[in-house]
């Protein structure tokens, strides 16, 4: 019999980790958040004088910071949607199709996946700017008069983030697709069913814990997102990760940073523990 | 075939096929397109082609360190996200104890949590108890966001490979090192390639925890790229996005080759 | 295996790198066009003269003022450059050193009110920039003469306001505004209700490359912005004029500061020395008409009339109290992000 400690001191540093760079930072943020600093701007790393509630209460009582909590979760919902219908059909694509296909597919979706964000949203600064690509493209179809551009509008932002986000949602989806028996599929047809009647019937319903997953995954990352609405977006349009680091690196108000983070935090993991258990269930 | 797929949904997910792939790789198309503009403008369509944005930024000091930093800083990541992470998937994958369903979905949760949320903390924390950001809180930083990946692939791999060769082995009269380094390090290994090329590539490319984390004169090349896009766009930008591109791309078919061709070897045992 | 060991060993190489001898210094720019004028007047020359190397950080005032507070314990700059005041909020905190003027060896030539502070950690003032209004002197038929101009309804859609929370050129253009409207230090409304009432016909960008984009893209005729950019506008062809307003212009003075706490204090003095010098001086005012604070910058005349010459002609600017702007700031900056978010 292998020795009981063994797993322990496998795991050992990885714990080591965990501790060092997640649960005591984490510890540190909600500790942070409840105290006050005596006078905006003053010393770093948030102060431990007064102590309270008074940072969750400034957040809730304001409406300039409801308001930016509000952009953010009606925003990500938005992207949440329009990720799913397109990530839907090329998912259910990319699950049917040939070897080959599929090999091409997924490695067109990974790379966008594999590039860092900044440059990503780079390319959408250069798209959605007045007198980019989009506005290019308008004016040669006729569809706008003059230059426009979509960048510090909410548009822009949904725009940017759903490309950003797709291959999460695709590829969540794609796994449970392919899971899905293609004879259950053949079945549904040699009884009648047409080619939508069978996605009604048959895949949707089944692949719906995936479709879930998908969105919860989708939504999640999107709230927290950082630099695609701030190059986007702009100041006129603060969104949650802005407003906290323009917090920690503008007016220094640690404590107030640390109070929004942690409400960032729990209402990432009021979308992401369903999203666990979801995947658990389905033997993930 | 009875009920086969219908016209008009072939040629209309065709359609929304390219459309989508169209619409996933657009951004990157122009960073590539407009880098090799002959304006100083960034623009696209490019207005004349020439390489001179290339030559600027390889030739340039701020992108090179840049650069530079980014690859020695994913190299000890990589390392060090192995050297962590092997151990851990091994014994959350290869023991049965109480408790190790749910240490595992904690070693795993960084995937889905905020990254913002560890950069923030790490830095409140190593500011208060230590001297700030620094190169180790970076490391510790990207540590804890590639964990996971090395963790994921090397227990997938664990997984599936054979209990009981460790078992013969050590009725055979191996002590603890030699199980380890002739069975159960080379059943890790295609786990732990594909776990070093997550790691190195999100290393590479993190731009929100290097974001908080970084110190005066350590800037990552995600981090300069953000910085001159604020400050002086010009084409050199696009120049050095194409690039970082350009390395992911080849990462993914160098690490395609590796583990088809390891598949090849493996599937003779 | 061998994917592990490979990687170990770069690791390894990468660790012991080699550290050269070179001495180092930390200093921070402005980005752009300033900063590559920057370097060639002052960072290259320097590095060669004295065999260091100098490592610059692109960072506005208001993002460097708040590294150096967040890093007060273990500052990671040597040398600090501010605009608008900044450097004395930074003096207070204790966030920068004092130098004397025998440390100096430009002293003698520069204009008093240039080296007034700098035993108290004011660093000296090394250009003047003219906050202002910029215009397309192509598009707009009736030059403007006042801050209320920006209302005239044939602007309409063609007005940049700049972010007064992240640049402090914009809080300098927000503050004249201000002053145009009626309002004072403490009571920043009339400003803010200057400013919301632009905003619907206005672009609101944050950095200065930005102006050069709308300007260039024809959507932006008038802008709140520094004396300076306008030449840079008109180096790059567009036909850009600056004005000083009939209430006045700001003055905004760009300072070089010793931070406070770093081991290599005699190279950072050596360096601020090395940036006020006549010629660096001269440069600036040449290559982005920033006005001089050297005595010994002999400019020809054609550059002279473009830059605010000599401390008379400094006066008649518009100066805020430095520590005023470093105490109100943060409420201006709070109300500031209310009245532009929509």
């Amino acid at each position: 019999m292998s020795s009981r400690s063994e797993p322990f001191w496998l795991l050992l540093p990885g714990l080591l980790v965990l501790i060092l760079a997640f649960f005591w930072p984490v510890g540190e943020l909600l500790v942070t958040s409840f105290f006050t600093a005596p006078q905006a701007g003053a010393p770093p790393a948030g102060t431990r004088a007064s102590a309270g509630l008074a940072n969750y209460a400034k957040f809730f009582a304001d409406s300039y910071y409801l308001g930016v909590a509000e952009r953010t979760f009606r925003l990500s919902a938005i992207t949440t949607f329009f990720t799913f219908l397109l990530g839907f059909p090329l998912a259910y694509i990319m699950a049917r199709a040939g070897p080959r296909l599929r090999f091409w597919l997924i490695v067109l979706t990974v790379v966008p996946l594999m590039t860092s964000v900044v440059v990503r949203t780079f390319g959408w600064l250069v798209i959605l700017g007045r007198g980019g690509l989009l506005s290019k493209v308008l004016e040669w179809t006729g569809l706008s008069a003059s230059p426009i551009g979509l960048m510090h509008t909410e548009t822009g932002i949904v725009v940017a983030m759903v490309q950003v986000l797709l291959p999460f949602m695709a590829l969540t989806i794609m796994g449970v697709i392919a899971g899905i028996d293609p004879k259950v599929e053949e079945a549904a047809r040699t009884m009648g069913a047409g080619f939508f009647g069978v996605m009604r019937t048959v895949i949707v319903p089944l692949s719906l814990p995936g479709i879930v997953a998908g969105s919860l995954l989708t939504f999640a990352l999107s709230i927290s997102s950082f630099i695609t609405p701030t190059l986007v977006g702009g100041v006129r349009l603060p969104m949650m990760a802005g407003g906290i680091f323009s917090h920690i690196t503008g007016s220094l108000d640690w404590n107030f940073a640390a109070a929004m983070s942690m409400l960032l935090l729990l209402a990432t993991l009021a979308v992401i523990v369903p999203y666990a258990m979801l995947l658990k269930r389905r033997g993930a | 075939m009875v009920g086969g797929i219908p016209l008009v949904a072939r040629f209309g997910g065709a359609l929304l096929l390219v459309l989508v792939l169209v619409f996933m790789l657009v951004p990157l198309a122009v960073v590539v397109g407009s880098s090799v503009s002959a304006s100083e403008f960034l623009v696209f369509p490019p207005r004349g082609v020439s390489l001179r944005w290339y030559e600027a930024v390889l030739s340039s000091d701020k992108y090179l360190s840049a650069g530079w930093t980014s690859i020695q800083l994913a190299l000890v990541v990589t390392v060090a996200s192995l050297a962590v992470g092997t151990p851990a998937a091994i014994a959350l994958y290869r023991f049965r104890f109480p408790g190790s369903e749910a240490l595992g979905s904690l070693f795993l949760s960084p995937l889905v949590l905020p990254t913002l949320i560890f950069g923030i903390g790490m830095l409140m924390l190593f500011s208060r108890y230590g001297s700030g950001p620094s190169f180790f809180a970076l490391v510790l930083g990207h540590l804890v966001i590639t964990l996971p990946y090395v963790v994921r692939t090397v227990g997938a791999v664990l997984h599936g490979a054979d209990r009981h060769a460790e078992e013969a082995a050590r009725t055979m009269g191996a002590n603890l090192w030699q199980r380890y380094w002739f069975v159960v390090l080379p059943q890790c290994r295609e786990g732990m390639a594909a776990g070093a090329f997550f790691a190195f590539n999100i290393s590479f490319d993190d731009a929100v925890v290097a974001l908080f984390l970084r110190a005066p004169g350590i800037d990552t090349l995600p981090l300069r790229i953000y910085s001159e896009l604020e400050f002086s766009p010009d084409p050199s930008i696009a120049a050095a996005s194409t690039v970082m591109i350009f390395i992911t791309v080849a990462m993914i078919f160098v690490i395609e080759r590796i583990l088809g061709v390891r598949r090849l070897a493996g599937s003779g045992r | 295996m061998r994917t592990l060991l490979l990687c170990g060993m770069a690791a390894a190489v990468a660790f012991s790198t080699p550290t050269l001898a070179q001495q180092e210094l930390v200093i921070n720019s402005f980005g752009g066009s300033y900063e590559k004028l920057h370097r060639k007047l002052v960072i290259t020359p320097f590095e060669k003269k004295y065999n260091v190397k100098v490592k610059v950080v692109t960072a506005y005032s208001s993002a460097t003022l708040a590294q150096l507070r967040a890093q007060r314990t273990n500052p990671q700059y040597d040398v600090a450059h501010f605009s608008g005041g900044l450097e004395a909020v930074a003096a207070k905190e204790k966030l920068l050193g004092p130098i004397k003027p025998s440390e100096l060896t430009n002293y003698k030539d520069m204009y008093p009110f240039a080296v007034a502070g700098i035993e108290q950690g004011r660093g000296p003032v090394y250009s003047v920039a003219v906050i202002g209004l910029l215009y397309n002197t192509k598009s707009v038929k009736k030059p403007p003469t006042s801050w209320q101009d920006l209302k005239r309804p044939d602007l309409r859609g063609r007005i940049l306001i700049t972010d007064a929370a992240s640049n402090t050129y914009g809080m300098l253009g927000m503050l004249m505004m201000n002053r145009a409207a009626g309002g004072t230090m403490d009571n920043i409304g009339p400003g803010l209700a200057f400013v919301k009432g632009l905003l619907p016909h206005a672009t609101l960008i944050s950095k200065s490359p930005e102006i050069q984009q709308n300007f260039a893209q024809g959507n932006a005729w008038i802008a709140a912005y520094a004396q300076d950019y306008a030449f840079t506008l008109t180096k790059a062809g567009l036909p850009v004029k600056f004005i000083v307003p009939k209430e006045g212009a700001a003055f905004a003075p760009i300072t070089i500061n010793l931070v406070a706490g770093r081991k290599n204090r005699d190279l950072a003095v050596k360096f601020i020395d090395f940036s006020i010098r006549a010629e660096a001086s001269r440069g600036w005012a040449i290559g982005l008409r920033y006005s001089p604070t050297n005595k010994a910058a002999k400019l020809p005349a054609d550059v002279a009339s473009q830059v605010v010459y000599g401390p008379a002609a400094v006066k008649k600017l518009v100066a805020f109290d430095a520590l005023k702007i470093g105490k109100e700031r943060p409420k201006w900056n709070e109300a500031w992000k209310r009245a532009i978010a929509k």
